[in-house]
């Protein structure tokens, strides 16, 4: 059950059914004590809505800024890197195996079960450079050997990420 | 001066990577964000925290504001569950504090008090200071119904709660807030007397 105080701030605010509203408009028009104590919150709601906001500092919105500001230049080139970028990479390169698996399976040509009998013919007008000057010796050990580098400095990266997780945790 | 555009004018913008955008809307709210961060914070260093930590967070968080609900709104959800995890925060931070402490607290509210004439007291100082001794929900939700420009709907969205439940708080809130301004104003006419 609404007290009056409940109904009439209802009717203030506008929150009650067009039903309720009829009903207390004609309660404030005859009963002089709801007349009075609408009159009383009319006061306090007007009140109320004075309320004044409070003003931070000067520098309010420069800190805001300047805190976005640090926090953007501090997130590792990782988070920054566009992942379209990445995808298109992805996809480039999905699509060069596909199109040299394409052209292997095209010209291969298997008689019998012999496999050495197979034949890999390229289309006539593509020529493959000669790679044996390239892939000499010493070339081959230092790729290697920088791979072989290259694979133990991510393993630590990768197991010091892992430790430090686990550690926040 | 502040911009004209529409909040969600002003959020593509800073989507987009125009942070002058970003400031301009920081503008608009935060004399909003302030008063509401002090409803929680009471003191004026924490809640000038608070409310920076909600426009960090709203910022971080803007892509996923789906314009579904007014960004006052959005942004008013945020405040409260910053506030409320800041009050957590303070609570077991301030166990540890002695009585000295709020001793001397209570004596510099009373001090101030004592140094100002009632003459001088504007009718928003009553006010405020009644609204600085309610519970920070009933202030935060008068705070909201009357210079939030939202509506029950609104401010059940923010705060996470059912409409009902927030007008029957609302109906609580201002019969304490009245009962608030009644004893300081009774107090006011004692200490004159």
């Amino acid at each position: 059950m609404n007290t009056i105080e409940e109904k009439l701030w209802n009717y203030i605010d506008g929150t009650c059914s067009p039903v309720e509203q009829d009903a207390t408009a004609r309660l404030i028009e005859q009963d002089k004590a709801y007349a009075q104590k609408y009159q009383e919150l009319l006061a306090l709601n007007q009140e109320f809505a004075a309320m004044e906001l409070d003003e931070p500092p000067m520098a309010f919105t420069y800190n805001v800024m300047e805190a976005i500001r640090t926090e953007n230049a501090m997130q590792p080139l990782k988070a920054n890197i566009d992942k379209r970028v990445i995808l298109g990479i992805a996809i480039f390169f999905v699509f060069t195996i596909l199109a040299l698996l394409v052209v292997v399976f095209a010209n291969v040509h298997v008689s019998g079960i012999n496999i050495s009998a197979a034949d890999i013919k390229l289309p006539a007008g593509v020529k493959l450079p000669s790679t044996n000057s390239v892939f000499s010796g010493p070339l081959v050990k230092w790729f290697l050997i920088f791979d072989v580098v290259l694979a133990l400095f991510l393993t630590d990266a990768y197991l010091r990420r892992k430790k430090t997780t686990r550690q926040l945790q | 001066m502040q911009s004209k555009l529409s909040d969600i004018e002003l959020i593509e913008q800073s989507l987009a990577g125009n942070q002058s955008a970003y400031a301009d809307l920081v503008k608009r709210h935060q004399r909003f964000v302030f008063t509401l961060a002090l409803r929680f914070a009471k003191g004026r260093e924490d809640a000038e925290e608070i409310a920076q930590d909600c426009f960090i967070k709203a910022y971080r968080s803007l892509a996923s504001f789906q314009g579904q609900s007014k960004f006052s709104t959005w942004l008013y959800s945020i405040v409260y569950t910053t506030a409320m995890t800041f009050l957590r925060k303070k609570r077991v931070a301030t166990d540890s504090i002695d009585d000295e402490n709020t001793f001397i607290q209570v004596e510099s509210q009373e001090s101030g008090y004592d140094t100002n004439n009632i003459e001088n007291k504007s009718r928003s100082f009553y006010l405020n200071q009644a609204i600085a001794q309610l519970l920070p929900d009933d202030a935060t939700i008068i705070t909201l119904f009357y210079k939030g420009e939202q509506s029950l709907e609104e401010i059940a969205q923010a705060l996470g709660m059912e409409t009902n439940t927030v007008k029957v708080k609302l109906f609580r809130a201002r019969q304490r807030l009245k009962e608030k301004l009644e004893q300081n104003l009774k107090q006011e006419v004692k200490e004159l007397i």
